[in-house]
Order: structure tokens, then sequence, then C-alpha cells
């Protein structure tokens, strides 16, 4: 049996990035074509290929991983530098947005009366329910670092305790934004106080949500023993993801929230 | 400043330099004195003072904003619906 003189995992042919790709291109299509011609059948079958293409992709990541055993030291390392890259690019993605709002927010415009907030925008007090999500969000950072002591501890019971706390904290987040929303006086086509205001904590709550799934799957392979005491990445790799949101939202709470108000 | 108000609006030939707006976009310069016409006469109305001070403004504003631009703020004004803080 030939065996491979290197510490490389050489994939097998996979059908899932080209699979990716026709989603993501039927995607931006798709999104075209609900604009423009009123339909919604690209988009929404390019969902199910992108929904099929996560899934099926991240489940060979595991078999390749944790049953096949394919993941060395040097993969795992390559494979963290990629999370950190990929939350890097995320990072810049935010910056944008906050650079929108400080330019609109700093010297506002004449057509918004050269005041901020805009006229008529009463906006949302920051500490009654944001300072409530800013807690929960920071709780929920410490009890996912529990998650992972528990983990690195063998106390297998503890760990799965701890992350559940923290999706939950994650749903509780979501649900209080969702009210928020739902309450708020004011919706995205309100002037620039609104576009800022809705398309910065609309993709952070979207980040969230994708947080919280991703540490659920966590949650769901620790209950299948995937981990060990000493090789969890893809845990890690959830708690730096979530991590990351935490930071965000603190970046929101302090500008949007308190000092734009 | 050495002139009295009377004799500023007197010697009056139009906006000087305002080092507040440097640039070559006078637009905020424009709406900056619009507005603090309309809040200088407010102001002193209240107080029952003679509103001459706030010619001043007017005469800045009239001198840099377009014709087009004043008349849609003072429309708005009358409709309730200026996003100014006056």
């Amino acid at each position: 049996m030939t065996k491979q003189m290197h510490a490389f995992h050489m994939v097998n042919p996979s059908p899932w990035p080209l699979t990716g790709a026709a989603s993501a291109f039927m995607l931006t299509s798709g999104l075209a074509m609900w604009f423009h011609k009123h339909s919604n059948t690209l988009i929404f079958l390019s969902m199910i290929l992108m929904l099929l293409t996560m899934y099926q992709w991240w489940r060979d990541i595991t078999r390749e991983g944790t049953f096949q055993g394919h993941h060395t030291s040097l993969v795992q390392k390559s494979l963290r530098y990629g999370m950190i890259l990929f939350i890097v690019s995320e990072v810049c993605f935010f910056f944008g947005f906050f650079w929108t709002f400080y330019h609109s927010s700093l010297s506002p415009s004449p057509d918004l009366g050269m005041m901020w907030p805009p006229k008529g925008v009463i906006p949302l007090d920051p500490f009654e329910i944001p300072l409530l999500n800013t807690a929960i969000l920071l709780g929920s950072g410490v009890s996912v670092t529990w998650a992972h002591h528990s983990l690195m501890e063998k106390t297998h019971k503890d760990m799965v305790i701890s992350l559940s706390i923290t999706i939950i904290l994650g749903i509780y987040f979501t649900l209080l934004q969702g009210m928020e929303y739902f309450n708020s006086t004011f919706n995205i086509s309100d002037n620039a106080y609104g576009s800022t205001f809705f398309v910065a904590t609309g993709f952070h709550g979207g980040h969230v949500i994708i947080g919280t799934l991703f540490l659920t799957v966590c949650l769901l392979r620790q209950l299948m023993f995937h981990f060990t005491s000493s090789h969890h990445f893809g845990f890690e790799a959830a708690a730096w993801y979530w991590h990351f949101v935490d930071v965000v939202w603190l970046f929101l709470f302090i500008s949007i929230y308190w000092w734009g108000s | 400043m050495s002139e009295t108000i009377e004799e500023k609006l007197k010697n009056y030939k139009t906006a000087p330099f305002d080092a507040r707006f440097p640039n070559q976009n006078q637009t905020r310069n424009c709406y900056q004195n619009y507005l603090d016409f309309y809040r200088c006469t407010k102001a002193l109305t209240a107080k029952g003072v003679d509103p001459l001070p706030c010619d001043w403004y007017r005469r800045v504003y009239k001198s840099l904003c377009p014709m087009s631009w004043v008349q849609k703020w003072d429309e708005q004004q009358e409709e309730g619906i200026f996003a100014g803080n006056v």
C-alpha cells in the first residue's frame, strides 16, 4: 500500500466547489431576476443548491477529519489560517458599514438639517434593550469560553451545558432584536439614519444567526463525541466567529446606538 | 471688530470669507446662514428685542444661496417639513 510522505491532505475530487459556485452565480443572477422580472424561481433554486452544498461539503470535511484522520496538525494549522483570514475579511466588510455611518453622521448634510439624529427620527434608547443585548452577548462569550475549557478538561456534561447556554443566549439576542425591529418608530427607508442603522445592525443580526447555527452544529457533534480534548478545531472556529460577532456588536452599540443618539 | 452691526450692514458688499467654510463647496455656508437667520429672528423676537442684528445672516445667505434652494426651504418651513432645527 503506497503511503504519502507528507502531512498535507490531498482531498479527493469533489463536486461541492462547483455546485457552490453555481449557486453563487444563480443567487446573483436570481437577485436580478427578482428585481427586474419579478421572478423568484432562480433565487429559490439557488438557495436550495447553496444549502445542499454547505451541508454536504461540511459533512465531507467532518468525515475526512474526524473519521478518516486526514486532519494532521499541519492540516489543522492551515484550517486555522483559513478561518482567521475569513474573519479578517468579515472585519473589512463591517468596516465599510461603519465608514458609511460615520460619513453620514459626523457632518450631516443640509438635506438632513445638518443634525444627527435627523429631525423626526426618534432613536432607540441605548440603555434599554440594546444594553440588555450587550450583556447577553458578553455573557455568551463567557459561556463559550467555559465550554472550551470543559472540552479541554474532558468534562463532557459541562461542555454540553455551557454550549447550550451560549446557543440559548444567541437565540435570545435574535428574538430581542427582532422585537426591537418590529417596534421601532423608523424603518430602513427613513433617510440616512434608517439606512445606516438597519444595514449595519441587520448584517450583524444575520451573522449572529450564522454563528448560532455554527455553535449548534458543534453541539450536535459534541453529543456524537466527535471532539477530543486536544483536537476540536471546528469548535474553536465557531468560538472565534462568535467572539467576532460579539466585538462587532460592541462597536455597533457604542457608535450607532449610544453616540449616534 | 470695532464696527457696530449697523455699520457692518451699511458697508456690506458681499459675503466675507468665513474660515468655517474654507473650501470651494459653499453649500454649508449658505445653509448655516439661512438657519442662523431664522434662529436669530426666533430668539430675538421671543425676547422682545429688535431683530436687526439678524439681518447680517439674511444678507449673507441671500448673497450665497441659489434662489431655488431658498424658495424650497421657505416652502418647507411653511409646510412644517423643514429638516433644520430653527
